[in-house]
């Protein structure tokens, strides 16, 4: 069960280090609807993942 | 059931990463990007695709008068077809076109880049040249590709002529 754990840790990690490096290369090409939608989807990529955690007892 | 719910919501997640990832594959990425690099004195200054976003306008360039100053102009096809356009560059001077430097056709390949270079004598813009007590005079390089409109203001200044040393 721990090993679980790291593994989505390390997973959630290097996503987040794509989507980083996706956002300081390209984020400046994006045009004002694809900004506001890339923060809407991020907003609710964490609030989904912490409705996770919260499932898994954290 | 919770189990169900608990997989629903790691599932959404992926679902908004993927979204993330597609949006800046498509918006951020995908499309047809422009460069230009104008003389800035000695050095060479770079116009990326992103500043001409916020200013179609920019103007920066500066030239003494007597150099021959050469623009380059690089334009980045991340597209899966050929670009094609006319490209047209001409310089103004209070709204009245002085000479056209450059007019041709551009074809690019799919993931591809083109590049074009002109240069602008001031001797053939400004014959009589400028007073280095005098404010620099201002010229307009107007790009035109396609419907594209980019415009960058030079200014040409005047040098101080040193006396060479006697003996």
């Amino acid at each position: 069960m721990r090993l679980d754990y790291i593994l989505i840790g390390f997973g959630i990690l290097l996503c987040l280090a794509g989507v980083g490096y996706l956002a300081g290369v390209y984020v400046k090409y994006l045009s004002e609807a694809g900004k506001i939608i890339s923060l809407l989807l991020t907003v609710g990529m964490f609030a989904f993942l912490g409705k996770y955690f919260e499932g898994l007892g954290w | 059931m919770a189990t169900k719910r608990k997989n629903l919501y790691l599932y959404l997640t992926l679902l908004c990463f993927i979204g993330l990832i597609v949006i800046f594959i498509v918006d951020g990425y995908l499309g047809v990007y422009d460069t230009l690099y104008v003389p800035m004195g000695e050095r060479e200054q770079k116009v990326e695709a992103d500043q001409w976003v916020q200013s179609p306008q920019y103007g920066m360039a500066e030239i003494g008068w007597g150099d021959k100053a050469l623009f380059r102009y690089e334009v980045d096809n991340r597209q899966f077809s050929t670009y094609k356009a006319d490209i047209e560059v001409s310089v103004w001077h209070s709204h009245q076109k002085m000479r056209d430097l450059l007019s041709q056709p551009m074809s690019i390949a799919p993931f591809k880049k083109g590049q074009f270079e002109w240069s602008i004598d001031t001797t053939e813009l400004l014959p009589t040249g400028v007073s280095v007590e005098g404010r620099p005079v201002e010229y307009t390089v107007i790009i035109k590709r396609g419907e594209i409109e980019r415009k960058v203001i030079f200014s040409i200044y005047g040098y101080a002529k040193v006396p060479p040393p006697p003996g």
